[in-house]
Parts: structure tokens; sequence; C-alpha cells
């Protein structure tokens, strides 16, 4: 099936993030799969999604849920074999529904056979594929990313009586991309997943490539070189196709990942996402304006990504020392839902299952400039469970019923990968996509609309972006436009109604039309535009000069 | 039933309360009152800032400006201090929005229509501590902030009053006048009830709001006594706190005047109405002190007591008539008779002041004459006063002048049973 080759598709994009672990198990082994996943599909796209990212379903030990890679050409047994990837794949095709999937590109399991033979000895061929060391001395400034659990990016192989570097879990040896053959083979492994169809690649950990002395080991120069080829590559054999970076960074480091669009198409706009949550409790637009006051443009065939929760915790890596422990005591007061250096919880209970916090968090994803993407199960306001270890308990079993293992699989309950979320509040008999379905105002139905409205128009996601300033600081305005289209974005942050005057003045004469009532307002004329929200509500108006 | 003002009724202007409604509900909020300020507001301002960025980064805080007609631009200087969406001016970082704001209460400065102006401000924007703090505190420091708003924030007081390290010449109608007579009328050790730097509970200032006090010049002129007067009478916790060097301030003669109307004019009105409160008080009780004890410092300063001492006997011949409506006949006859001294055996003894303070504040009370001139009447007296200070403490060490404050708060105290005696009544 082909798609309609509107280049660059991703700016139109509503992304939609699944593990096909945590989907639906068709199989009744209590595991999530790629059968499950495509019954699925229909749902999906009654949603209004026309992309989903999946999570790394290769063959793995699991010791980090699929990102330690043990086979780059393959899929785990639990969740099928690649025959109902193809057909998984061919499917959400056929509804016009494009896939990327995760390509891990720092390093893999220790069980991968390139590690179990670079470890074996000093002359194997693959020994190279790693970087080893005498000592776990060198690279000092680097940082660790997994503070809570590991204490230092060196561990020692026993077999190999040497050390090797590992920017995550010790059991994820970082490759080494000083040497050619690992740079071919990964484009291999690219090429392989471009040929089966995929529609792009979420390539996680980027920064983290290449090493050296004196450095941080992050965003160098060395790394954007080998991303820089790896597009090349990708342009040539398989145009139309997009690769996401995972690079958790300042702005003005971000920015090089995109080069001259050269690089990547998209990436994901991590400083911003907490500042989201910021200014929500904080009842003030400061954090969300500054930083992107200091976010570079990009070139106009780039996309920024916009999320406000995924699979991993709510990171707090980009953000001062002072937001950092503010948004710990407000968010994360139970130190046991802190993890490294974020909060491992979902959207709803970070929002205190605040249905208008919740809409206006959603509204702002879908407005801000980007591509937005919807973790799987914040769609109806699905509760996590800490008690689950490492961000496992943000990964659990998608609720669509009531019902036996909340319609997730048909296996003993004891069987499944994981437990459902089961408290009054968030468990599966209480929130569910089928119940949602059943009621007219439910989040579910409620973020089907909210896309519906956002997919009537491409100035979300193409469009430039201009701040206004009202002094109500409580208020988050913002002006869109691609080229004689306006829409003006107007969020209030606080718990309390407010008024605000929008200087409108460079507008007048325009009619303002609420999206989703589709009811005009008054028309804008030389004297500031007043209006009133209620608490956490907000407006999207499309301008229009009749 | 709660009055309603219409909007023509109202000091607040249209302008102001847009800008308060932009503001909104707020934790904090610094008011400055300001005319003609530029020289000072904006090192003072910016060290608010840096105080609420340093020690309040959390809460929501204003900074509100109440000016009384600069033409300097003293209230661009302090909209200035605000951290908006920009990058922040100030070097310290900012997690939120740091409104500042101006209102123009009026086209001449009257402090206590800006009192007025920033009570107000703090009531719609239902501030939970609030401080005040002087145009002419240029020793500011960012420890000042946290030293008066956090006995209100944390500790639940009411209002936090200022020590200071003062010049053993500095406030001498604070000294010798107001600490005193208000620490033995209404019983509380307070350092300095007239304070152009201190802080309140929101409850507070909308208690103080609320009273119609604002219609009479006398309450207005003495605003900032009155509201502490009115803490004291409502039962309010007071807390003090130490906030460091006063500045020494040079003042001109004529100065005085005005400043005995907002101090003691305000002191002698509120003895009226709260009667029942001082009147059955007797002795006095420290109130919690934060910080270090206030002390005096005792490097040189010129001043010119001759002229004190001739404006004193100047005043005692010219004002016979009015001293004779207010005075009894022989503390009268008692400072006629130290009018004539030589100046190095010229002494305003602390009885004496006392005797002549309490029938000044009696004489009020009647209004046996203008209120307003007995106000004034008692300038020259204090000056009498002012030089036999000078004189007692020229060559003392800091506890010696702590000592005779001392000595004469215990004498206001000990005669406070001549007031009420003379209260009603005369000798």
């Amino acid at each position: 099936m082909a798609f309609k080759q509107d280049v660059p598709w991703y700016k139109d994009a509503i992304i939609y993030q699944a593990h096909v672990r945590t989907f639906s198990d068709s199989n009744g082994d209590g595991i999530g799969d790629f059968g499950g996943l495509a019954q699925k599909l229909d749902y999906v796209e009654q949603l209004g999604i026309n992309t989903i990212w999946l999570m790394p379903f290769f063959p793995s030990p699991l010791r980090d849920d699929g990102y330690d890679i043990a086979d780059h050409y393959s899929v785990h047994s639990s969740y099928g074999t690649l025959e109902d990837f193809r057909t998984f794949l061919g499917s959400a095709h056929e509804r016009q529904i494009r896939v990327i999937i995760e390509m891990v590109l720092n390093h893999t399991s220790d069980q991968h056979p390139w590690f179990q033979l670079s470890r074996s000895s000093q002359e194997n061929p693959r020994r190279d594929w790693y970087v080893w060391s005498d000592t776990d001395t060198r690279y000092p400034d680097a940082g660790i990313n997994f503070l809570d659990t590991e204490l230092s990016n060196w561990a020692w192989d026993p077999v190999s009586k040497s050390y090797y570097w590992h920017r995550f879990f010790s059991h994820q040896p970082d490759l080494n991309y000083d040497n050619p053959a690992v740079r071919e083979e990964m484009w291999n492994v690219m090429k392989f997943w471009l040929e089966v169809g995929v529609d792009g690649f979420r390539l996680d950990a980027v920064p983290f490539l290449v090493e050296r002395e004196g450095t941080n080991c992050e965003n160098l120069p060395e790394t954007h070189a080998i991303l820089k080829e790896l597009r090349r590559k990708l342009d040539e054999q398989f145009p139309g196709k997009m690769l996401l970076a995972e690079a958790n960074q300042w702005p003005a480091d971000l920015r090089p990942y995109f080069a001259d669009g050269d690089e990547f198409h998209m990436a994901f706009h991590f400083p911003l996402m907490p500042r989201m949550f910021l200014g929500v409790k904080l009842e003030d637009r400061k954090p969300i304006t500054e930083i992107l006051q200091q976010t570079p443009a990009i070139p106009p065939s780039c996309q920024w990504c916009l999320f406000l929760r995924n699979h991993d915790e709510l990171t707090l890596e980009m953000v001062t020392d002072i937001e950092r422990d503010y948004m710990n005591d407000k968010y994360a007061h139970d130190k046991t839902m802190r993890l490294n250096r974020g909060i491992r919880r979902r959207l709803a209970p970070l929002l205190d299952n605040d249905r208008r916090r919740i809409e206006l968090m959603n509204g702002m994803l879908m407005s801000l400039p980007g591509t937005p993407i919807i973790y799987y199960g914040d769609e109806i306001g699905m509760g996590d469970n800490i008690n689950l270890g490492d961000r496992n308990g943000v990964r659990t079993p998608m609720q669509w019923n009531g019902g036996w293992n909340g319609g997730f699989s048909v296996t003993d309950p004891e069987k499944l990968y994981a437990p459902l979320i089961q408290d009054p509040v968030y468990g599966y008999p209480a929130v569910n996509v089928f119940s949602q379905r059943r009621t007219e105002h439910s989040l579910l139905n409620w973020t089907g609309r909210l896309i519906a409205v956002r997919k009537t128009t491409s100035v979300f996601g193409s469009g430039s972006i201009e701040f206004l300033y009202p002094a109500n600081h409580r208020i988050l305005a913002y002006v869109r436009q691609l080229g004689d289209e306006t829409i003006l974005v107007v969020n209030n942050l606080s718990n309390a109604a407010q008024a605000v005057e929008l200087d409108l003045r460079r507008y007048k004469g325009n009619i303002l039309i609420e999206m989703f009532g589709k009811n005009i307002f008054p028309r804008v004329g030389e004297i500031p535009y007043l209006l009133t929200l209620g608490p956490y509500h907000f407006y999207w108006f499309r301008l229009r000069r009749i | 039933m709660t009055e309603v003002k219409l909007a023509g009724e109202s000091f607040l202007t249209d302008d102001f309360l847009r800008q308060l409604i932009d503001v909104g509900e707020v934790d904090i909020l610094v008011g400055v009152a300001t005319h003609n300020n530029a020289k000072t507001i904006g090192s003072i301002v910016e060290t608010i800032q840096a105080g609420i960025l340093t020690y309040f980064p959390r809460e929501r805080a204003v900074i509100v400006n109440a000016d009384g007609g600069s033409r300097d631009g003293t209230p661009d200087l302090v909209v200035s201090a605000a951290i908006g969406d920009a990058r922040s001016p100030s070097k310290l970082y900012a997690l939120r929005t740091l409104h500042s704001i101006s209102a123009q209460y009026a086209s001449s400065p009257a402090r206590g229509t800006a009192l007025r102006t920033i009570l107000a401000a703090a009531e719609l924007l239902r501030a939970r501590a609030c401080a005040v703090i002087s145009p002419e505190s240029t020793q500011i420091t960012t420890d000042w902030l946290p030293a008066v708003l956090r006995p209100i924030y944390s500790e639940e007081f009411d209002l936090v009053l200022p020590t200071y390290r003062r010049h053993r010449f500095e406030g001498i109608l604070l000294s010798n006048l107001l600490y005193p007579m208000t620490r033995a009328l209404y019983g509380l050790r307070i350092r300095e009830p007239y304070a152009l730097d201190f802080a309140f509970a929101g409850r507070l200032g909308s208690r103080f709001l609320a009273q119609n006090a604002w219609h009479d010049e006398t309450a207005r002129a003495g605003s900032e006594t009155q509201f502490t007067l009115a803490a004291i009478a409502g039962g309010y916790r007071i807390c003090q706190s130490f906030l460091g060097n006063k500045e020494h301030v040079e003042r001109r003669s004529a100065d005085l005047v005005p400043a005995m109307r907002q101090t003691a004019g305000a002191l002698f009105a509120s003895l009226e109405p709260n009667f029942s409160l001082w009147n059955s008080r007797t002795g006095s009780q420290p109130i919690p002190t934060a910080g270090a004890e206030p002390e005096f410092t005792l490097e040189p300063l010129r001043v010119n007591r001759k002229r004190l001492r001739e404006m004193f006997s100047i005043g005692v011949a010219e004002l016979e008539s009015v001293f004779q409506s207010i005075l009894c006949p022989s503390t009268l006859a008692e400072l006629q008779r130290i009018a004539q001294l030589e100046e190095s055996r010229f002494r305003y003894s602390a009885e004496l002041w006392v005797k002549t303070v309490y029938e000044f504040a009696a004489a009020y009370h009647k209004s046996v004459i203008s209120r307003d001139h007995i106000i004034q009447a008692l300038v020259p007296l204090f000056r009498g006063r002012v030089f036999t200070f000078l004189v007692e403490n020229r060559n003392g060490s800091a506890k010696d002048v702590e000592d005779n404050v001392e000595t004469l708060c215990l004498e206001f105290e000990r005669l406070k049973p001549y007031l009420l005696e003379i209260w009603n009544g005369r000798e």
C-alpha cells in the first residue's frame, strides 16, 4: 500500500508510542504480541493516529525491556515472528498508519553474539566492536546516566579480564563506532528493517556513540559525522523514511542533530517537556516561554517531537537544580517515585487525575510547534505502579475493558508479564477503553476529538509560532501561522478563572472562530482583546477575515 | 454587610487594578512607597529582587510601588525589576515570574495613602506575608526579606518590626518618646513602634485597611505608628527582627514637626480609643526578637547642641500661653526655670520629660487647644530633651546609652499612674 507522499509526512504525524509487549496478547501466554497489536489497529486508527512508534521487539534477555538487543535481525519469540511483524506492518499501512521502530545504535546486550565473541579473546575479529580498556580511568568526564544503579561507566569483564565501556546498564556494553565494521553493520541492520518496510527509526541514545578523552563523550563531532553518513545512505536508498533522534540535551546541543537538514529529520524536545509540568504547577508560563525562546531555529524540513510522558522516567536532566527540586517536591514527594534523575509516573497520576489539567497538557502538546506523541494508555488516563521497580510501573498491560485481565489477555492473571493496575481509581475496571468508548465525554473520546481538530490544519505541524506576552503570567498565548492560516491558542495554566487582555492589533478585523465548537467570537479591534478562561481551560481560535 | 465601593469612590485607579488582575494571588508582597527616589530606589529594588529570588524562589511574589507623583523616573526603576518571559536581568535564577508594578496614588506624596494603597494591593492579591521597605533604606541587604518575612511565613506572627544597630544619636524621638511611652502604656517592649521597614500578615493588613481611620488627617499622617498600635490593640502576635545597621539620615530642622505629627501625634491619638487596653496594663514585657539585640554605635557625629538649647529656651518663652493650656503649673514652672540656666547646667531630667509628655498626651485627649498645635508645641521642648540626651551620652559606652534609655523607659512606666490621674482631670 503506497502512502500519499506528502513530504515531509512526519510534520503532520500524530505518533502513538506503543510496546508490543504491553498492548494486547493474542496467543494467551500473558505477553503482548504482534498478533494482538494488529488486532488493535482499528482502535489506533479511530483515535486518529497516523504513526506508531514501536519500542524494541528484538530478541533480548529483557533486562532493560528490550533496549538490550541480542539479535538485531529478528523478533523476540514472545512477540511473534518476523512474519507476524510483516503482517502487522502491512495492516498498519493499509490503514495509512506508518510505523517507526526503535533502533538502539549505542549498545547491545552483553548476550549479543557480537559481545560474546568480542570478550572471548583479544585476538577475536570482533574484539574491536566494543570499547575495551585495561583500566577504568579513561573518559573520566563522562557522566553516569543510570545513577541509581551504576557506579561507573566501566564494567569489569571476568572473561576478558579487562574493562568495557557502558553508558547505560552494565549489561549493555557500548559499541565501538570508531570501528568502520561496526558502522557498516549497524547500517545493514537499519537497511534490513527498511527493506521489511518500516517507515523510520527512533535512534536511541545517539549522543553517546563516540568517546574521546578530555570530553564528556556526548554530542561529539565524530558522532554527528556518523549520523550524517547514516542519513545520507537513508536518503539515497530509502527516500521518504524518517530518523528521530533520542538525545536528552539542552536545545543548543540538540540543534546540531538537525545539521543543515541532513542529519536527523526529528528530535525530541526533552527540555520542554518537564517545563510544561513545571508551568502548570507554578501556574506560570515562564518556564515554557523561556525554554522555547532558547530553542534555536531548525531547518525547514526538520521537526521537533513533543511528548508528555513515555516509557522512561519523566526526565529532569535538562532542568536547573532549583527546578528539579521543585518538580520532585511537587510531583514525587514520595521518593520511591523518583528514579535516576526523573520521576517514574504516568500522566494521569502526575496530574492528580485532574481531567482539566490532563486536557490542558494535551492541548499544549497538540498546539505547540512540533509533532506530538501520545504514550499508550495516556489517552484513557491509565495509572502506574511504582512498586514494579525500574520503569516497569509505567509499562503495565493496556486496559481494554473491565473484565478478565482488563481484556489484555485470556491467560491466568498470575501469568501476565506484569500485573494490571488494580486500584479503585486507575484500575482496569474503572479506566478502560470499552467503558470510555461508551461515554461521549470520556477522556478517550475527547482525545480523539482533539486529534481530529488538530488534523484539520497543517498549521500546528508546520506553522510558525509567535508568543504573545500578556501581563497575566498565568496565561500562555501564542499565534501559529502557515501561509494564510492563523490560529490563536490561549491556555490558562492556573487553577482559577482568569481574565486576560491580548494585544491582537496586528490581526485587527479578524473574527475569532473557536475551533472545537466553531462558534464565532467578537472581531479583533484596536483595544486589547479581553478573554476570560475557566480553570485550566484553553482556546484554539482560527482567525478569519471576512 | 461589606460596604460596596463604587468605582468612582475608589482610590485605586483602573490602571492599577488592571495590573493587580494580571499579578493574581501572591504569597509575598513587598511594598515600596516613593516620591522622587530615583537616586536610591534602583539598588533597593534590585536588593529586594535578589532577596526574593534567593530566599523565596518558589513563592509567588510581587513588588508594589505606591508613588506620590515622582518626576524623576522613580516608578520606571521599580517596574524594571520585574522578571518575566525574557531572560532574567538578575544574575540569580528565577523559577517563576516576579511582578513589579507601580501605581501613582496621588500627585503629591501622602504616606498614609501610600500605605493604604499597599494594603489594598495586599488584600486584593490575598498576599500571605507582606513587607514594606523604605525607599531610603540604602543599607538594605538581601537578608532583610527573610528576616522580616519568615516569622510571618513560617511562625505565624502577624507583625514583624525591625531593630537596628543605630548611632546613639540617631532616632532620639524614638528612644526618648515613642519607644518608652509605647512600652509603658501598652506593656510591650517594641523598640521601633514607628517603623518604615516592617512586615505584616495579610490578615493584619486587611484589618487595618478596614478601619475608618483613613479619613482622619492625623491617622493618615501617622499610619505606620497606627499600624503598630492596631496590632497591639487587636492582640496580634508581634515580634522584632534585627536588620543590621541603620544609616544615619541628615534631617532638616523643619522635618521635626511632621515627624512629631507622624509619631507622637499618632501615639496620642491612639490613647483615647484604646484606653481600656492601656489603662489597666502595668509594667512591660519583652517581645520575641530574632537575630542580634539592638545596639548603639559610637562613632563621632557632629550635632549643633547649642542651637537645640536655644530653640528650647525660645520656645518656652514664646509659647508660654500655649503651655499654660497644656501643662500643669508646676511642670511649666520647672521648664521655665531650666530654660534660664546656662548651657553647662542645663538638664531636662527624665522625670520632667516624662511628665511633660504625659501632660501633653492628656491635653491632646481633652483637646484643650487644636490638637495639631499641641503636637507642634511639643517640638521645642523635645529639642531641650535632645540636648540633655546628647550631653548625658556623649562619652558613654554603648551599654551606658542602652542603660540610660532603659532608665527613661522605667520612668515612663513609673509615672504611668500620673497619666491616668490627669487623663480626665488636672493635678
